[in-house]
Order: structure tokens, then sequence, then C-alpha cells
């Protein structure tokens, strides 16, 4: 019998090796195989020539080659009783001692029918529907990889422009599987599995695929996998890295304060009222007009005795709420004291925008003061969070002010979400995610995109928990449910698929799954994918790191594959533990000696 | 309870009782027995058979203290363990019929398989050899096809010959071991027409590698049957018998016993042949030894009325009469008098009662011809004499009987019997050789295979392949491969 081909023989030998002979009942979707010992593998896709009409009527009969995929391998010694085995376990009496029968064992593949194709592979890898079951004691073959790769693919193979080479087949490596990329970025992808599968790797190799091809891609990334993307050569100049701010003066009077509820203290429901006023003065305070801008900031510094806020500037952000915070309860209290020209600072700020400033008594002004510290401290936790976003970022650059800047030709976009917390994160994805869908749907952006989201589950979870999540699951439903007609592509990531929501989800038309445990997020991915065999779902916990059954629109049929690795790293590509500390202890050693030098020195 | 009330409880009625409690399949025979026996014996037939029984128990216990007649002697099997036989080399002949229904079960073809295994051997590939050669039964134009035995002739020949090329190839072989009687009632096959040299040749055709063996073996049994046996089997016939090289059925297989026998003979030590039986209604052990030794005994003790008192009768005279009024068998009886891990003493079968003088048609011919199949019972020209015994694998299980030749020699039967209760201890539920129930699996024509194609064979086959009618080679090709084709080919596929 002869073996399974593997990719170290040459190319003649692997063809047409024969696997088994068809036997029992079969039907037009699946038959059975008996199949020698060790010559096939669950997954492993194979080939049987038959003689069958094509489907119109009359036509003369032709030879098909009908392609299958092995679904479940049965294994059985019929010789072989239950009965003695426990016998033999029971006196301890190993078989071989016995006259039991050992070496005949049943074998027997499950397979089921992909489609057909004509022989010499004219059709170009499109496959038919099979509408009369193969011939009894038909042979089965392992057909060589060129064919192999032609099916694969299917009609893709004579687009060869949107065929994105991720992979190849688990089971045969020297075949390569190319995926269709229009279906990914026009029709949706979710890749799905546990952590440390290889979600992140695979995305990667995805995404550097499609820049290869320039497409545009905003990537939203919490925890820096993506960074990496940078440091390629091929993607030298295409990658942007942004640190995210996050966007206080866009948001509602209502949501910043609970912002400074959830980074400082509480804001009690007296003080709720005057936030209004605080915000709405900070934010007519600020004022596009660079002299004008100047001059209020002269004003500021003057008043609260700040020279920092003369020598930075002040920006649209939680200082600039403090600010005004502090100067409305400097000038209450210097209204109340009558002291200085109090007077003309209060028309001023009622000028520029703090209208109701005049209304003010003693009381208010404690609660004014409340509301600047509990600013302040905010502020100052913000502040942390962009810190360490910018830190994982490695990039200087903040988000554009046009955040239609981050679409471009031939550009990925690599929003750092790290450091914020779940609603800031969430936040900050639909802002953006909202102006780009937007821009396209009022046509202002003429670029299509695709946006990339990792940890689908924080941003389209299928209960929201916070008005955070409620946004960003609506802008998502509505990107996965009308991105196609104005050029917004998702691909979402995630290790909690069971947390996803249903709709986003089943609107995806590819699916990349890798290795799963969670029995939950096993029932809820074969309920919600309709592509995915039962016998593939039942494969999922036993997957290797990497490996991941493609389905959907991005192939011909559902394939288990090897997912090439990227090129570029992730962030927390982990680096051993007691390593680092062996590193980091080198290090201080090293400066001791070199600061000893130079004591000596001096 | 010590082991001497044990033993003294297992002497009462209400010991016996409980006994059959233990064996469901004993106490289903009684009950069906029960029914069957005349009416005046129906009522007490359980509590009376339990007194028959302890009575006979108290005998043999007595006979073996030395203070009484010994009726039937019963000892344990010794040494039934696996390192007592590593090394050895072991075959198992089955054979099969495959049966299509078309107005009443039609046999169509028989395979014989074979599973030669050796014991200790952990390389899969040199451990064990499968074989099994298929007969068609309408290839053959020899035997009486009229006859509902013709398929039996036909399985006994094709099983002798598949037990003969395994000893023949196998130099080493320890045992071969035959599913069912070693030797049939050969007086019920007698009167069959010859088989024709074609019919030979057909079951020859897996017999060995080189046809020249089997040619030898072919010539071989012309060759004394022409100085030997005709002469006396068909006075006056024998000489046209030798010129048509016919071949008498049961001259054909007497000959392949005593071929058996003579390579066992040639080797040291002298390789076990056995037969197994399972279950039935043999009732020869009974009839033969055990109740005629009873009556005997009982004769001696002027108790001669025994039976007649106990069941209330007055024709229970002879074992026969015994036997046939209360619907005892081997089984049941020695199943009541014997504890697994026993056998019974052994004793010389009489398979050849019903061997005498009859007729029978010479192919080709109209008329019938005077044959004399008794000379076939000397045993040095015709059929061996075969002995046995039985063996209690499990409570829940029939006693089997073990068949060998008598002339190989007095170990045969001790070193069979033990073999056959090793290897049924491991199937304890089915109470039979495992070896035999592989060499059965490949011998049996499934049963789906035959209904899947008496439809095709009732529209076109059946008759005319029963009749050899087909002689189109490649249809007859198709047919076989097809019949073949089945879920258990990968068990034919050569060894890997
Ligand atoms: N296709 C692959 N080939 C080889 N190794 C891989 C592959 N995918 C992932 N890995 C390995 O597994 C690790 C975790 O992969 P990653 O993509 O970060 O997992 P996830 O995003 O699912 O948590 C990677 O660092 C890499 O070493
Ligand atoms: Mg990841």
């Amino acid at each position: 019998m002869p073996q399974i081909a593997t990719e170290e023989l040459p190319e003649k030998l692997e063809k047409q090796s024969f696997v088994g002979t068809l036997v029992g009942e079969s039907t037009s979707r699946t038959f059975r195989l008996a199949v020698a010992h060790e010559t096939i593998r669950e997954q492993d896709i194979i080939a049987v020539d038959v003689d069958l009409k094509s489907t119109e009527q009359n036509s003369i009969k032709q030879k098909t080659r009908l392609w299958a995929k092995v679904q479940q391998i049965e294994r059985i010694n019929p010789l072989f009783p239950v009965e003695a085995g426990h016998e033999l376990a029971e006196t301890r009496t190993s078989p071989f001692d016995t006259v039991l029968s050992l070496s005949r064992e049943m074998v027997t593949a499950v397979c089921q029918v992909l489609g057909s194709e004509p022989i010499d592979g004219s059709a170009g890898g499109r496959l038919d529907h099979v509408r009369y079951p193969p011939q009894p004691a038909s042979q089965a073959y392992m057909p060589n990889s060129t064919d192999l790769e032609r099916v694969v693919i299917g009609e893709l193979g004579t687009k060869q422009s949107r065929a994105l080479d991720i992979a190849t087949l688990s089971n045969r490596p020297s075949v390569t599987v190319k995926v269709d990329g229009h279906a990914i970025v026009s029709r949706h992808l979710a890749i799905l599995a546990m952590t440390g599968a290889g979600k992140s790797v695979t995305a990667r190799r995805i995404v550097e695929q499609l820049a290869e091809r320039n497409y545009p891609i905003v990537i939203f990334d919490p925890h820096g996998d993506y960074t990496g993307l940078a440091d390629v050569e091929k993607l030298k100049g295409k990658v942007q890295r942004y640190y995210a701010e996050f966007p206080v003066f866009e948001e509602e009077s209502e949501t910043v304060a609970k912002v400074v509820d959830t980074l400082g203290y509480e804001l009690t429901p007296t003080m709720q009222g005057v936030f209004d006023d605080v915000f709405y003065a900070a934010k007519q305070f600020f004022i596009e007009d660079g002299g004008e801008r100047k001059r209020r900031e002269q004003w500021l510094a003057l008043l609260l005795r700040r020279d920092t806020i003369e020598q930075y500037g002040i920006k649209q952000d939680m200082w600039l709420v403090g600010y005004l915070a502090e100067a409305g309860e400097r000038i209450v209290q210097m209204k109340a004291d009558n002291e200085g020209d109090w007077q003309q600072l209060e028309t001023q700020l009622q000028e520029w925008g703090w209208a109701r400033i005049d209304t003010y008594s003693r009381t208010d002004k404690r609660t004014i003061e409340g509301i600047k510290k509990r600013v302040f401290k905010a502020a100052a936790a913000l502040k942390r969070m962009e810190t360490t976003n910018k830190k994982v970022a490695r990039s200087a650059n903040p988000l554009p002010i046009n955040r239609l800047e981050l679409v471009k030709y031939g550009q990925i976009s690599v929003i750092s979400l790290a450091g914020y917390t779940g609603n800031f994160q969430a936040t900050i994805y639909t802002i953006i995610a909202n102006s780009i869908f937007e821009a396209k749907v009022r046509d202002e952006l003429k670029l299509p995109v695709v946006l990339l989201l990792e940890e689908a589950h924080n941003f389209v979870p299928g209960k929201a928990l916070t008005t955070a999540e409620e946004r960003s699951i609506a802008i998502t439903k509505q990107i996965a449910q009308e991105g196609r007609k104005f050029g917004v592509g998702l691909i979402m990531v995630s290790q909690r698929p069971s947390r996803l929501d249903e709709t986003a989800l089943s609107m995806c038309n590819s699916y990349i799954i890798m290795r799963m445990i969670n029995p939950a997020d096993q029932n809820f991915v074969r309920r919600v994918i309709e592509s995915l065999g039962e016998d593939e779902a039942k494969m999922l916990p036993d997957l290797d790191v990497g490996e991941a059954i493609l389905s959907g629109q991005l192939i011909n049929f559902p394939v288990l594959v090897r997912i090439k690795k990227s090129e570029s790293q992730g962030e927390r590509e982990e680096e051993d533990a007691f390593v680092a500390l062996e590193n980091a202890q080198k290090g201080l050693e090293m400066e001791q000696t070199k600061q000893n030098g130079n004591s000596r020195r001096s | 309870m010590s082991e001497n009330n044990g033993q003294d409880y297992h002497l009462t009625e209400e010991g016996v009782r409980e006994d059959l409690q233990r064996q469901p399949y004993v106490l289903m025979r009684l009950v069906e027995n029960a029914f069957i026996v005349a009416e005046n014996l129906r009522g007490n037939y359980f509590e009376n058979t339990s007194k028959f029984i302890k009575d006979l128990r108290k005998k043999i216990l007595l006979a073996k203290s030395g203070e009484s007649d010994p009726i039937i002697s019963i000892s344990n099997i010794n040494g039934a363990n696996w390192q007592e036989v590593q090394g050895e080399v072991v075959t198992f002949i089955d054979g099969g019929v495959g049966q299509v229904e078309i107005s009443g079960q039609i046999p169509i073809l028989l395979r014989v398989g074979s599973y030669a295994v050796r014991t200790g051997e952990r390389n899969l590939a040199e451990r064990e050899q499968f074989g099994y050669y298929p007969v068609i039964l309408g290839d053959l134009e020899g035997g009486s096809k009229e006859r509902k035995d013709f398929i039996d002739i036909v399985r006994i020949t094709a099983e002798l010959l598949g037990g003969l090329s395994a000893l023949k190839r196998t130099p080493n072989l320890r045992l071969l071991m035959f599913h069912g009687p070693l030797m049939y009632l050969m007086g019920n096959y007698a009167g069959h027409s010859p088989f024709t040299e074609n019919d030979i040749d057909l079951f020859l055709r897996s017999y060995a590698a080189n046809p020249q063996l089997a040619s030898d073996l072919k010539n071989k049994f012309l060759e004394e049957a022409r100085i030997q046996i005709y002469p006396k089997l068909a006075p006056g016939v024998d000489t046209d018998m030798i010129q048509k090289k016919l071949f008498d059925p049961l001259a054909w297989m007497a000959f392949l016993y005593q071929q058996l026998i003579s390579e066992a003979k040639k080797r040291s030590p002298v390789p076990i042949i056995a037969g197994v039986v399972e279950r039935g209604r043999l009732r020869e052990f009974s009839e033969d030894v055990l109740l005629e030794r009873i009556f005997v005994s009982l004769r001696k003790k002027n108790n001669q009325n025994y039976f007649n008192n106990l069941f209330g009768r007055t024709d229970l005279k002879t074992p026969g009469i015994l036997l046939d009024r209360l619907a005892y068998t081997d089984a049941i009886l020695m199943a009541m008098l014997m504890k697994p891990g026993q056998r019974s003493e052994s004793w010389i079968i009489n398979k050849l009662k019903g061997l005498r003088t009859g007729q029978t048609i010479l192919t080709g011919e109209a008329r019938a011809t005077n044959m004399d199949w008794s000379i076939l019972k000397d045993p040095l020209l015709g059929f061996p004499k075969i002995k046995g015994c039985y063996i209690s694998v499990s409570d829940r299980t029939e006693p089997i009987r073990v068949e060998v030749f008598e002339c190989l020699g007095e170990q045969q039967i001790e070193e069979a019997a033990k073999r056959a209760y090793l290897y049924s201890l491991l199937i304890p539920g089915y109470g039979f050789p495992v070896g035999l129930d592989v060499a059965d699996k490949f011998a049996k024509v499934p049963t789906w295979l035959t209904n899947a194609y008496s439809k095709l064979i009732k529209h076109h086959l059946s008759v005319s392949l029963q009749k050899g009618e087909i002689k189109d080679a490649e249809m007859r090709h198709l047919l076989v491969q097809a019949i073949y084709m089945t879920h258990r080919d990968w068990l034919f596929r050569p060894n890997p």
C-alpha cells in the first residue's frame, strides 16, 4: 500500500496515490472509504474519479473528478471481543500471549463530498454540485499538489490579484492555501480562538498581505499586537502608529461628568448641576484662532498664577476643564471678598462663554471648588493612561485632528488603545469608526477601508453594560450590516466569541477559527457559523497553535490549514520571565561598574 | 460454611436446584423439556431430575474415594494458563455457507477460513496469518445436489483440505483446531454421486502454492482407491470409476483424514488435531457411557427400577428409552455434573453407525450402482477413531465437546481439552475457544451481502450459477468479485 504523500516525495510519486475503496452506501453528499492503516488523516482532501453525466440531460458521460474531505476516521478491530479485553485485564494477561487476533483492524474514513470538476481541471478549480452518488467500489486517491491547490483556491485561481497567501494545508504542507482578499475586506472576517492560538499572528499575516495591495487599513490595537508591523522591511513607510487621547471635548457634558466620576471622586448632585456650566465654559474658552487663544492663555495664567499655562498653552483636555473651574472658583471668591477688579474678570469670563458666572453665590464657590478637585484628579488619571498608551504605541503622533487622514492609499494606521480601560477604548473606537463610516456614507471619503478590531468582544459584546459599549455596538453593527455598500470592511478578532454580539458575528461572511477549548465558545461558534461543519467544530479543541479552519466566502470549501507566520512580531510575544530578570540584573551591574569607574576617575 | 459442608450441600436436592438456577441455559432446556415430555412426567420433572442428579453426584463422589463402582470420572483441567502455551503455533479452521433466499434458502457458495497465530509473538506481521478460500457450489459437477446435505459434504471436504493444507505448510504447528466435530456422523452422507476430477481441482485450487502438491494428493488418492478401496467399495465398477477419475465423497474424505493423521505422525511432538463442538442436542455420551453404566450398576444392585420408581413409570428400561422420554442431552446432564474448569472422562465416539451398503448414481449414468461403504469403518483404510470429552467452561454456558484422533496418542485429548478451555476463558460469556470465532468470521458469508445480491441473482444468475450454466468467464469473475467485495475485505488483504 503506498504511503501517504509527503512533501519530500517527488510530485510524480505523489500523484494518484491510492488511499482506499468506496464501501457501503454512498450518497451524493457522503461516502465511506475502506482505507489502509495510516494512509489518510482527518481533514485530508481526496479525489475519486467517476463516470457521471454532467448536469444537462442526455449529455454523454464524461470523466469527472469528485473531490471530498475526510471528516472522520473510524478504527476498530472486530476480531477482538470486548469481553476478552475485560478478561485480559482481570487476569493481567498480555493479549500477545494469547491466541487473540490483534493484527486486523478495520479503518473506515467517512468522507464529505465537496464537488466535482472535469478530470483535466479545465474548470479552473470551480466545483460543481454533485447530484448522483459515486459508484461503490471506486478507488479514492490523494490528488497531487497542483490539483489540490487549484480546487482549494477555486475560482479565485483566475483572480490572483485578490488571492492572499496566508496558509498551507495542515496535512499537506506543500500545498499553499490562498484566500479571497476581496471577501475579507468587503464582507467582513472574524478570527476566533482562545488566547495564544495564533489570532494576532493570523491577523497580522492578513494585514501584511492586504498592505502589499495598498488596501487602507485602520487597526484598533488594545495590546500593542500590531506595533511590530512598522518594523517589517517591506512595510517601511506604510505603517503609521498613533497614540490616542481621550477626546473629552467631543463628548456630552454628562459623559464627561461620568468620566470624572469614574476616574476621580464622585460628583455630588449639586456638582453635577454646575458641571454642565463649567464644561460648557471650557468648551467656549478654547478657540482655534491662535492669537486670540494666546491672549486667553495669558489671562488664565495670570488669574490662576500658573506660568505653565502660558508656557505650554491650553489644549482641549480635562485639564482645561479644571482650569476653568479654578477660574470660576477664584472669581466668585474675589466677588464675595470684593477683592481687586473682580467685576472686570467676571465680565470677561462671561464674554468668553460662562454666561451664568455672575449668578453664583459663596456656597456655589464650594461646589465649583469640589468640581475642580475632582476634574484635576480625573485629568491626572487620564494623563497616566495616555502615557502608558504612548509608550506602547511607540509613537509620538497623536491621532490626527481630521480622522479621515487615517485612511490613505497604502497606509496601515495602528491606533494604540493600550493603557485605557474598556470604556475609554470603546469610546475612542466609536468616535473614529463613526467619523470614518459617516464620511463614507456622505461620500466625503473616497477610498475604501477595512477596520481591524482586536479583542472585538470588548467593542461588540452581546450585552452592553455601559453607554460607551452601547455606542460601540451600534456603530459596529451598522458597519457589519451596511459596510459592504459603502466600502467599509471589518475584521473582528476575539478570544471570547461567546461574548460577541451574535448579529455582528453572523454578518461576517468569512471565518478563521483556531484552537478553542471553552465549550461555551465552541457551541456558540457552531451555532452562529453556518459554514462550519459538525466534524470541523469537534476538532477545535485539538488544533495546534497556528492551525485554523477556514470557512465561508474566503475559501472554496472549509479546510484545515496552518497559517503562515507573519513577518511582523507582536509586542506581547513574551520574553521568558527569568531571562528578563537576568538581563535586568546584568544591566544594573553594568551601570554600577560604570559609576564606580567614573567616581574613581574624578 | 466449610468446604465439606459445601460439598454436602452440593449433594442435596436443594443444592442441585440452586446450581440449576445459576445455569440459566440448563434451566431453559429443562423448562423446554418439561413441555415436550409426556404429561405424566411433567408434574415432578424438576424435582425428579434434581433427585436423579443428586444421586448421581453422590455416586461419582463415592467412586472417587473408592467406595463404589465408578460411573464416570470427572477431573480438573490442569495447567490451563498462558505461560504453559507460549510460542505455540495454532491454526483455527472454519467453513461458512452463503445462502440466497430464492424460494427457500439456496446455498450458493461456501468459504473456508483459517486463522493461524503464534502465542507470545509481538511482531504483528509474524504473529498472525489469515487465509480463506471460496467454493461456488454451482461449479461442482459431482455430489447429489438435490440432497439437502450436499452442502455438508462440500463443507466437510473443504474444511478437511483447509486443515491438511495448514498442517502441511506449517512445520511447527502445535494445534490444528476445527470449528465443529472433528468428524461428523459419516453414515449420513453415504450415497452422494462421486465428485469428478474437475470438482477435485476446484477444491484443490487454494490447497497449496505449488500446484504439484495438489496434483500429487489427487493422484495418491486415485492410486490407493485403485488398489485398496474401490475394489471393495464398488466391486464391478471400480476400474470404471478409476478410469473416469471419480471420487467417491466418503472415500475421499476418509483419505483426507488418513493424510492428516500420517502427516501428524511424522512430527515430534505430534501436533494436536481437534474439533470443538458448541451447543447441540447430542446425547451419545449419555447414552453410550453415562446411562449405560448407571443401568449396569443399578442391575448389579437389583435396583433396575430406580428410574421407573423415580418417575412413576414402567418403560424406562434402557438408556435410549430414558433419553427419549425425558429429553435429556449430554449438555444438560454434563452441565449438572461438572463444575467450570472440569472435564469428563473421554470415550470413543461412534461416528460410523450408518456406514453400510447402499446405492449411488455414478456421474453420467442413469442406473444406480451398488456400493459398500462399511469397508470405510476400517480405521486403517477408512475413517479413523474419534475420541471425545466434555468441558465445562463457565456456569453461564453449556459444556463444549472436544474431539481428537484416538490414534495420535493418549496426550491428545488432555492437551486439546486444556487449550480449548484456556482459549474459552477469554470469552466466558460465549464459552467457546476464542480463535475459532476469528476463523468463523472469516468463513462466514455476511447475510447482508447475500441479501443484497439475492435480488440481483434472482433476476439473472442464481439458478444458472447453481447449475453451473454460466460459462462466461468474465461474468463469473464479476460475480465472484461482487460476492467477495464485502465490508470484510480488509480481512483478506495480504498481511502487512
Ligand atoms: N501560524 C503560526 N505559526 C507558528 N507559530 C505561531 C503561529 N501563530 C501563532 N504562533 C505562536 O503562538 C504565539 C501566540 O500567537 P498570537 O497570535 O499572539 O495568539 P493570540 O493572538 O491568539 O493570543 C505566537 O507568539 C507564536 O509564537
Ligand atoms: Mg492576540
